[in-house]
């Protein structure tokens, strides 16, 4: 005999928001990662402790629109939908290209990665470096939140019971003529969760470094990102002299801290990321993302 | 009770909402040519469509597709698609103990659907969720290469 499971699917989102204001549920969007943490043996289906509400067929959650200069996405919006729409920069498209394969990107989305909040989040050190901040709705109105006080460690987010995210903001991301790396390392290109993953942006004005902004994945319990650190090569000129690179990179080392687990050591992960970091800030960044 | 479109027919089930696509594919409906792998959306076995778009059917809870249009390996086996893939996979050798081709398939006609005319870098993508643990992956490429060319023409969505 199956066990009752308890299951909404609203047609609005201010139904969607009643309920989760009246008890405490799960929140399924792409179901890509909740169907795997839950998942039980073959023919019986996963055991999710709380009532499950679904959201991914939320028209509300699913517009991505300007507002100005920012780019606003809605949370259910798949990966696959991302790479189609004619308002996501190009430098994200290419980024979310090498996440997953294409089923999962037709299933995933950002805002489930989001919340998901794992330390090895696809997406992650690209909504940090974007500086993305997202907006919570819930029955009392609409908060809006950076995304490094949203996610707060392994699985742990800033969310009340009664909120849902409903969007993610890119400020100022329209129209911004930054370049922009990704760079995920795992055991295979497609699917595997990252041992280390990294988002690099920089902006050259008249020579000068403008902005720049780095992040890693998968080297400590949240994105890890130090405007600090950042903020030592703005002015500088390019190609970064190599004392520059190292006063950087010597700094990061400090900063970051892997562990080891099954998918990595924490040797490995600190090695790479470095590895990684003197690439970025190597680079010559004279080619724009195509 | 959740009703969906399967390979054409409206279908029923009182299974509960997080129950995954693929068990009632499988032990409710009899559709067993959809497998599985995995069971965590890394390989690819289980692929089947949701409103013509490539997905796992082990991650899919039935209760996020109430209304949809599923299509599985058996739901395609009549369409020209399938027959050129059916004969290309042959040719190139690219089925060995076949227990990966049926979502194989599904890969490979979901991205000759979206791009008729691929380059060996778009088949690997194409085909970067599909794990196959006996071809070595090359067989099936070209098998994909043929179906590109064999089937010139018939691979446009309507």
């Amino acid at each position: 005999m199956a066990e009752k499971i308890t299951a909404y699917r609203f047609d609005r989102l201010d139904q969607t928001l009643n309920q989760l204001n009246s008890e405490d549920c799960a929140i399924m969007a792409g179901g890509t990662d909740v169907m795997v943490l839950h998942k039980s043996r073959r023919g019986v289906p996963p055991k999710i402790p709380k009532p499950v509400v679904f959201i991914d067929h939320l028209p509300e959650l699913k517009q991505v629109y300007r507002n100005h200069k920012d780019l606003h996405i809605g949370a259910c919006c798949t990966y696959g939908e991302l790479l189609e729409h004619p308002l996501i920069p190009i430098a994200l498209k290419n980024a979310i290209q090498t996440i997953a394969a294409p089923a999962i990107r037709n299933r995933g989305t950002l805002g489930g990665n989001i919340c998901n909040a794992s330390p090895a989040g696809d997406t992650l050190p690209l909504l940090y470096i974007y500086n993305a901040k997202l907006q919570l709705h819930s029955v009392s109105g609409i908060r809006t939140v950076a995304i490094s006080d949203f996610i707060q460690g392994p699985r742990r987010v800033n969310r009340l019971q009664n909120e849902l995210v409903t969007e993610i903001i890119l400020p100022a991301v329209l129209d911004d003529e930054s370049h922009v790396i990704f760079e995920k390392v795992g055991n295979r290109n497609a699917d595997a969760i990252a041992k280390v993953s990294f988002a690099g942006l920089i902006r050259v004005s008249k020579g000068h470094i403008d902005d720049i902004r780095f992040a890693f994945g998968a080297v400590g319990p949240t994105m890890v990102r130090s405007s600090q650190l950042e903020s030592l090569l703005l002015g500088k000129t390019l190609p970064l002299t190599q004392t520059d690179i190292t006063q950087v990179v010597t700094a990061f080392d400090k900063i970051i801290n892997p562990i080891d687990d099954h998918r990595s050591t924490a040797f490995y992960r600190k090695k790479v990321a470095l590895n990684l970091l003197h690439y970025f800030l190597s680079l010559k960044h004279d080619q724009p993302n195509q | 009770m959740i009703k969906f479109k399967l390979n054409g027919k409206i279908v029923e089930t009182d299974a509960p909402a997080t129950a995954r696509l693929l068990d009632i594919l499988r032990d409710e409906l009899d559709l067993i040519g959809t497998k599985e792998g995995c069971g965590e959306g890394e390989c690819g076995a289980c692929s089947v469509f949701v409103n013509n778009l490539l997905q796992n059917s082990c991650l899919i809870p039935i209760g996020s597709i109430a209304g949809a249009d599923v299509q599985t390996i058996e739901g395609i086996l009549e369409t020209d698609q399938f027959k050129i893939l059916d004969e290309c996979y042959s040719i190139a050798g690219g089925v060995q103990c076949g227990y990966c081709i049926p979502g194989m398939i599904m890969a490979s006609a979901a991205l000759l659907t979206k791009n008729p005319h691929p380059s060996e870098e778009d088949i690997r993508d194409g085909i970067s969720g599909n794990l196959c643990r006996c071809t070595g992956y090359n067989m099936i490429v070209e098998a994909i290469h043929l179906a590109a060319r064999k089937g010139d023409g018939i691979w446009q969505r309507k």
